[in-house]
Order: C-alpha cells, then sequence, then structure tokens
C-alpha cells in the first residue's frame, strides 16, 4: 500500500546546530523525563478506550461504555445519542470527547447546548472529565479558546456566526439536537455549514411526530445516508401517512444512532408511582365552563373551534388562564363583545380554584420538595400567589428565562423552597432529580412532552420512587383525554421511549392535532371514545411490534460486543 | 498516568530542573521556581522583557501543585490530574528541556590502559498511525557511527549502563566515520522500511470508510449542478476524518560513547 510518511526533521537542524556549539546538552534524567512524557501520552491501540483509566474518580455504567466504544469504532465519531432521559448522555459525550482528546484526535472543540445548560456542561466538563471548557462570554474566546461551550442561539449570531464558522473544529457535539428536526430552520442551516469531522447529536427523542425529522436529522450528521430526499421518499415512503421498507430504515439509522432504554440496561430504576386525582368544579366553575363550551355552535367560533378547546382547557386549569385569552380575543376583534364580555362576568363569578385548593392540600401532605407542571403562565402566577398566601414559598421556572436564571432558581429550589412552579418550556434541559414528586397541575396534549417532564426528575441519581399526580378535572375534556388515551396506553407507569417511534411509524403528523380533531369533531360522546379506543390500540398495537424490533435489535449489538 | 505517579513525575521534574522544593507533602508540592522555568511555565513574557530593560532583580514565582485529596494550608495551588493543560505544558517543556544529549559511559575499573569509547547516535522517535482512529508506537534506534550497524531498543539498552555527561578518566573517544546527518538518515531508511512492512489494513480499512461516505455525500447532492458551499465543507471533513496519516516525529536523542563491549 502507497502511503505517505512525513518525518518530521525539525530536530536534525537544532541537533547538528549542537553539535558544532558543542551543547548545551540536557542531563540524563531530564531526557527520561521527557521520553517518559511521551510515553504517556501515546496511544498503544486504535481500538479501546483510553479516557476510563484517566478518569478514574468517574464510574461509568457499562452501557456508557459501550455506547463510547461503539460511537468511535462502529460510527466512526459520528453519531446520534439517543438514549432515554436520564440514561446519561452527557456522561456519554463527556467520555466521547475526552477520548477523542486523549488520542490526540481532537483540539478544537464546540459544545452547543441550550442556553440554560451552558454552565452546567461546563462545569461537568471541567470537574468530571477534566475537559478545560470555557462558557462562550467574549467572542474572542471562539478563536481563542480550544472547548467552547455555547448556545445555538449565540452561535448562529453575527458577529460570532462568522467567527464560528472559520474555525476548524475537531467534534462538534450538540444537545437537545431534536430542535434541528426542521431543515428550514436558520438553526438547522447553521449547523449545516459547520464542519464537522465528528459530530455529536443529543436528543432523547430523535423522532418526535415525523418520519420527515429524522431524515433531516440524520442527513445533517451524514448526508446521504438515508439518500436524498428523492430517493428517500421513494425507498421508504408509502404514502403521505406510511412507510415502507421500514425494517431496511431502522437498519440505517441504527448505523448513526445508539438508543438505550431503561429496560435494557439493567439498571434499577426508581419506581413511579401514578396516582389521578380527580377535581370536582365548583358551581361557578363548571357554569363557567358549560359556558364556554357552547360557543362552539356558534357561527363565529365555526371557523376557530381550536379556540374553543383552548379556552375549555384553560378553565380546568384556572380562571386568569382563560381571562388572558379571553382578553386577547376581545383585543383582536371588538365586535366579539357581546359573547365575550358575559363570559368575563361568569369569570368575576368563580370565587375559588377548585384545583388550586386541591393542590395545596396535595402539597400540604407530601410535605417534601413538589414541582409543579402547568401549561399556562397565568396559572403559574396565580398558583405561586395562591400558595404563598399559604405560607408555601414557591419559585417559578419558564423556558424564557436567561441561562443564569434557571439555574439560579434551580439553586433556590434546591437549597430554600418547598415548590417548584414551572411552565412547558421548563421542562427541558434542568436536572432536578433531588425531587421525588410531579404534579402534573394540566397535561400537554403532546405525550412526548410528559415523557420529558418526569424525565427531569426519573433518572441517574434519583435515589427514591418516584410520585406523580394528574390532574383531571371531572367531566371535561381533561378528564376524557386521560381516560381515553393516556391512561390506556399507560403513558405515566411504562416507560414511553417506543411511543415516539410508533408516532413516527404511523405518520401521526402531530399528535395535539389529531388528538384536536378527535375533540372537536366528533358528534358525540361515543364517537369520541370510539376514536380515541382506536388511537390507543394503535399505539399499544405498534408498541408491542416496536418494542420486539427493538430487543432484537439490541441483543445483535450486544453479541457483537461480547 | 494515576495521581501518584503524576506526583513522583512531577518531582523528578523540578528537582531535575534545580527548582526548590519549599514544601514536599504527598498530596502536593510548593516549588521555587528557577528563572529558566519561570519563563517556560509561567507565561508572563511582559515581565522577562521589562526586567532584561531596566536590569532589575529577577523574581521567579512559586508554584503550588495539588495532585492528591488534601490541599496546602495556606489554601490555593492548582489541581493537577492527567488531563490538566498544566500537566500538558510541562510534558511538553520537557520536549524542550530534554532533547539533545551527549553521555559516555561511565568506566571506573581500567587495567592503567586507555579505553577507546565508540560513538553512537541514539533517537527515540514516535511513530503515530492517524485516520479517524489514532494508534502511537514509540521506537528507539541506535546507530554505530563507525561502522554503521543499528540497533533496535536503544534506549532500554542504554538504561542498563552508568553513564555520566563528562568523558571518564583514562577514556578516550574515537571520531565518527559517519557524519550525524548521515547516520539520522540512515536510521530514517530503516524506519521507512519497517513501516513498509507494517501490517496497513488500518489504513485500507480507513480509505473504504472513507470512500464510503464519500459516495453519499456525492449522492446526497448529485441532482444539484451547482454545489452548495456546505458540499465542499463536508467533503473536506471527511478527508481529514478519515485520510490516513503516518508520521514519525523524534522526540529525543543524541551522542553516546560507549565502551566496545557495552552492548554485548
Amino acid at each position: 500500500m502507497n502511503l505517505n510518511i512525513n518525518f518530521n526533521r525539525e530536530w536534525h537542524d537544532e541537533f547538528i546546530k549542537r553539535m558544532d556549539d558543542d551543547g548545551p546538552w540536557t542531563k540524563w534524567e531530564l531526557y527520561n523525563l521527557a521520553l517518559e512524557a511521551e510515553k504517556n501520552l501515546s496511544i498503544p491501540d486504535f481500538l479501546g478506550l483510553q479516557a476510563p483509566g484517566h478518569l478514574p474518580q468517574l464510574t461509568f455504567l457499562p452501557h456508557q461504555l459501550e455506547v463510547a466504544k461503539t460511537v468511535i469504532e462502529k460510527m466512526n465519531g459520528k453519531a446520534i445519542l439517543a438514549d432515554e432521559v436520564g440514561l446519561g448522555k452527557t456522561i456519554e459525550a463527556g467520555l466521547i470527547l475526552k477520548e477523542y482528546m486523549i488520542r490526540g484526535l481532537a483540539k478544537k472543540v464546540l459544545i452547543l447546548v441550550p442556553a440554560s445548560l451552558v454552565l452546567q456542561w461546563t462545569g461537568e466538563l471541567n470537574s468530571k472529565f477534566f475537559i478545560p471548557a470555557v462558557a462562550q462570554k467574549k467572542s474572542y474566546v471562539w478563536e481563542q479558546c480550544e472547548v467552547v461551550v455555547s448556545s445555538i442561539d449565540t452561535a448562529k449570531r453575527q458577529p460570532h456566526r462568522d467567527i464560528v464558522l472559520n474555525q476548524d473544529y475537531d467534534i462538534i457535539v450538540i444537545d437537545e439536537a431534536h430542535k434541528l428536526k426542521n431543515k428550514n430552520t436558520k438553526n438547522y442551516e447553521f449547523v449545516q455549514h459547520l464542519k464537522k469531522k465528528f459530530c455529536l447529536l443529543l436528543t432523547a427523542t430523535p423522532v418526535q411526530n415525523r418520519v420527515e425529522e429524522i431524515f433531516n436529522l440524520v442527513s445533517l450528521l451524514k448526508p446521504g445516508h438515508l439518500g436524498n430526499q428523492e430517493n428517500f421518499d421513494k425507498d421508504f415512503r408509502n404514502d403521505k401517512h406510511s412507510l415502507k421498507n421500514e425494517e431496511k430504515l431502522k437498519q440505517l439509522v441504527n448505523k448513526v444512532m445508539v438508543r438505550n432504554r431503561r429496560e435494557e440496561t439493567g439498571l434499577k430504576w426508581p419506581k413511579r408511582f401514578v396516582k389521578t386525582i380527580p377535581i370536582t368544579l365548583s358551581e361557578t366553575e363548571r357554569n363557567l365552563y358549560s359556558s364556554i363550551s357552547e360557543l362552539k355552535e356558534l357561527p363565529q367560533f365555526s371557523r376557530s373551534k381550536f379556540s374553543v378547546l383552548t379556552l375549555q382547557r384553560e378553565v380546568c386549569s384556572s380562571r386568569e388562564a382563560c381571562f388572558m385569552t379571553l382578553k386577547n380575543m376581545l383585543q383582536k376583534d371588538p365586535y366579539s363583545e357581546h359573547t365575550i364580555v358575559p363570559l368575563m362576568k361568569k369569570i368575576e363569578e368563580v370565587t375559588q380554584n377548585s384545583k388550586a385548593m386541591k393542590t395545596l392540600e396535595l402539597v400540604q401532605s407530601i410535605n417534601d420538595k413538589v414541582i409543579i407542571f402547568t401549561e399556562y403562565r397565568a396559572t403559574q402566577l396565580y398558583l405561586q400567589w395562591y400558595l404563598q398566601q399559604h405560607g408555601i414559598s414557591s419559585v417559578p421556572f419558564r423556558g424564557g428565562f436567561k441561562r443564569s436564571k434557571k439555574e439560579y432558581m434551580t439553586h433556590l429550589f434546591k437549597n430554600h423552597a418547598q415548590v417548584l412552579i414551572a411552565t412547558e418550556a421548563g421542562g427541558e434541559g434542568i436536572n432536578l432529580q433531588f425531587c421525588q414528586h410531579i404534579i402534573n397541575y394540566d397535561l400537554p396534549w403532546n405525550p412526548m412532552r410528559i415523557e420529558q417532564r418526569i424525565g427531569r426528575i426519573h433518572r441517574i441519581g434519583q435515589k427514591g420512587d418516584v410520585h406523580i399526580y394528574n390532574f383531571a378535572t371531572e367531566n371535561t375534556i381533561e378528564e376524557r383525554i386521560l381516560n381515553l388515551l393516556y391512561n390506556k396506553i399507560n403513558l405515566f407507569e411504562s416507560v414511553i421511549g417506543e411511543l415516539d417511534e410508533i408516532l413516527a411509524k404511523f405518520e401521526l403528523k402531530n399528535i395535539e392535532t389529531y388528538i384536536s380533531d378527535i375533540m372537536l369533531n366528533s358528534e358525540s360522546e361515543g364517537e369520541m371514545k370510539v376514536k380515541m379506543d382506536n388511537l390507543a390500540s394503535l399505539i399499544n398495537l405498534g408498541g408491542g411490534i416496536k418494542k420486539k424490533g427493538w430487543e432484537e435489535h439490541a441483543a445483535a449489538r450486544d453479541s457483537s460486543f461480547s | 498516568m494515576q495521581q501518584h505517579e503524576i506526583h513522583h513525575f512531577l518531582e523528578r521534574y523540578f528537582e531535575a530542573n534545580e527548582c526548590t522544593v519549599e514544601a514536599r507533602h504527598p498530596s502536593y508540592m510548593k516549588i521555587q521556581l528557577t528563572v529558566e522555568l519561570d519563563k517556560l511555565l509561567m507565561n508572563r513574557p511582559f515581565y522577562w522583557h521589562y526586567l532584561e530593560k531596566t536590569g532589575g532583580v529577577p523574581n521567579p514565582l512559586t508554584l503550588t501543585l495539588v495532585t492528591g485529596q488534601q490541599t496546602p494550608p495556606d489554601g490555593g495551588g492548582e489541581f493537577i490530574h492527567f488531563g490538566s493543560p498544566r500537566l500538558h505544558q510541562i510534558f511538553a517543556s520537557t520536549k524542550k528541556l530534554g532533547s539533545f544529549i551527549r553521555m559516555y559511559e561511565s568506566i571506573t575499573q581500567h587495567s592503567g590502559q586507555n579505553i577507546a569509547l565508540h560513538p553512537w547516535l541514539c533517537v527515540n522517535m514516535k511513530t503515530s498511525y492517524q485516520c479517524d482512529r489514532k494508534k502511537d508506537r514509540i521506537s528507539s534506534y541506535g546507530i554505530h557511527l563507525i561502522t554503521g550497524r543499528m540497533v533496535e531498543s536503544f534506549h532500554e539498552k542504554l538504561s542498563k549502563l552508568p553513564l555520566t555527561r563528562k568523558i571518564p578518566d583514562f577514556c578516550y573517544t574515537l571520531s565518527p566515520f559517519i557524519r550525524p546527518i548521515s547516520g539520522l538518515k540512515r536510521i530514517e531508511s530503516l524506519v521507512e522500511q519497517e513501516i513498509k512492512q507494517d501490517d496497513h489494513s488500518w489504513a485500507e480499512d480507513a480509505k473504504a470508510r472513507w470512500r464510503e461516505d464519500e459516495d453519499l455525500l456525492d449522492r446526497f447532492y448529485e441532482d444539484e449542478e451547482e454545489k452548495p458551499e456546505y458540499y465542499h465543507v463536508e467533503k473536506e471533513a471527511l478527508r481529514t476524518q478519515y485520510e490516513p496519516i503516518i508520521s514519525v516525529d523524534i522526540i529525543n536523542g543524541g551522542l553516546f560513547y560507549l565502551s566496545e563491549t557495552a552492548l554485548s
């Protein structure tokens, strides 16, 4: 084989010069130290992991070591790390990064993470992995520091963008990579332009709702691995809603993606205890709910039935949430005054929030840290006030918070407050495993988001059992979705890692829209029930098939490593 | 490299560089640096420049390095571990400090007769095989600068001999027949031959992986006449990822004057 060998001859000239000058010559001890230093830095073998030996203070779980080996040796350093929430993807990424750095294959590293996680990543890489990562704060950091952690939103903006695209990165790590599923976004375009020698995409939800998303994600990592859009459609797309050659697609995806499931890791996981807590509306609340529901029949709402659904869900949450939406509707369309003002009057008549009362009662009886998830900001504010009235301190948490504020809030919750009240966006990117109780004050209609919520506390590091309380307002859409769908697919008890694949499989473009559709367009309670049943059995059936497929895959992977 | 090994290495390093160890503890050390090491390690060129201009009294810094759990009582100190920049800086400095040597076999017994010492040129080298994976091999060669005889694992053999920096009494050196630069060339061609005889399936495999990914990339953009910029970026990325490269670096080396029987 014709191979170029580069002889570095710098040493020669200097040696000759010293011969001519008769020195200076080093001491035997220093000479030996130089050789020893080099011996310590040299890599004895192409295969295997050096990093664990350098990190004696860290205990890696078997699946984490296997992921690192697979990514480096089978995937050539370009991979989607898609372990289920809480299995330690950050650790896996750090381990892989460390390995490449030790081998001298990576010097310049870029790590793009959600803003709220920049400091956490920086801290963990430094303290756990001895990787001198620097959080990007000033623009000179891009050029002068070798390992930089930044949010993608900062990196893609000028003046950073040009500087970043000019760097010769050896590894790029992107956390929460499912946000790159849409190729028409600025983030996608930005990552596409980055030079990716080695690249790790981290996500707990690789395919959220569409099969297109996995195509986009894989094409970002390894363009052409799934063909181009045209061949992909030809090879794998049956029609708008279904796939063909699915086995083949799965095999292809598995060449660039590692996905461990809790069950497969053989780890002992804390148990999940799920409890549905029924809420009975007070008379005035019931009145409000009924009046809102009647809006559906009005001609001016025939086009925007969805907003009725939103209002219904909001009434189940708090009158404040409902009021904000009504107020906005009124501002947009002053002519709707005659329908909206009476509803506002009904809101005024509501004197208590039955759900909040139940929350208070529950929080008091738990007498331990609790996270309350709500979908609405108005509810969040109200709850904070309400709990305060009863001597319970709480901290708010929102996706829009700055990185430092998120960390501060987490710190406050850990050390000073009993309750953290988070809106949906707070679900991602924070680790709260010191807390064991979650109240789903109201439920999102995308089941994947429930898993993300639970994943905040049901993860490695959680010492006790995890308790999940689901509030269901009786005789409302809330109770229906819980009973008709979520409970049927065991959303809360079982690990729903398969769910994302199932949804992709059936090309349920957007499960939220699908559920809304059932809710809105069913003529009767019976019809709704039948449709929901169908959806549930579809998911259950799909789950069964899928699960088997994954187990076989896992077994195959195991045997190749034995 | 474990923490205690690092600790031992650092102690030897600072002692070999004639620094004063001000505090010695299994878990940390406090070092009064010499001017030379301060310049090498502390990264303050302006201070030294200023001092040279003004002719002031040099005041090299002290350095506290922590390798274990316990920190010095006065606090502070840098924690040194295998991944720490400081250790790598120190490793790198050994290359500067310990690259070129000339030693003589230390001969104490003699029968009244003068002893001839033969010139040997020794180099320690690191050969790196790199693609998307990497492996290094460290080797050591010596060449007899009169006969041209070459010996592998030369450093190991040297390590068993008593060596001294000054030519011992009653010894004299034989003049080289082969110029050192020619000696280096001979070693180089020997190394090249040896590398060529190696098993290079690793490089072939890497090229196959490279080709595979490049084919995929080409197919992805096959319909586009004007390839977008990131096609070329990606293509270049694949080259840096997979291209097999062998590089040979000399770690250190020098002249060794040994008795005729030293290596037998």
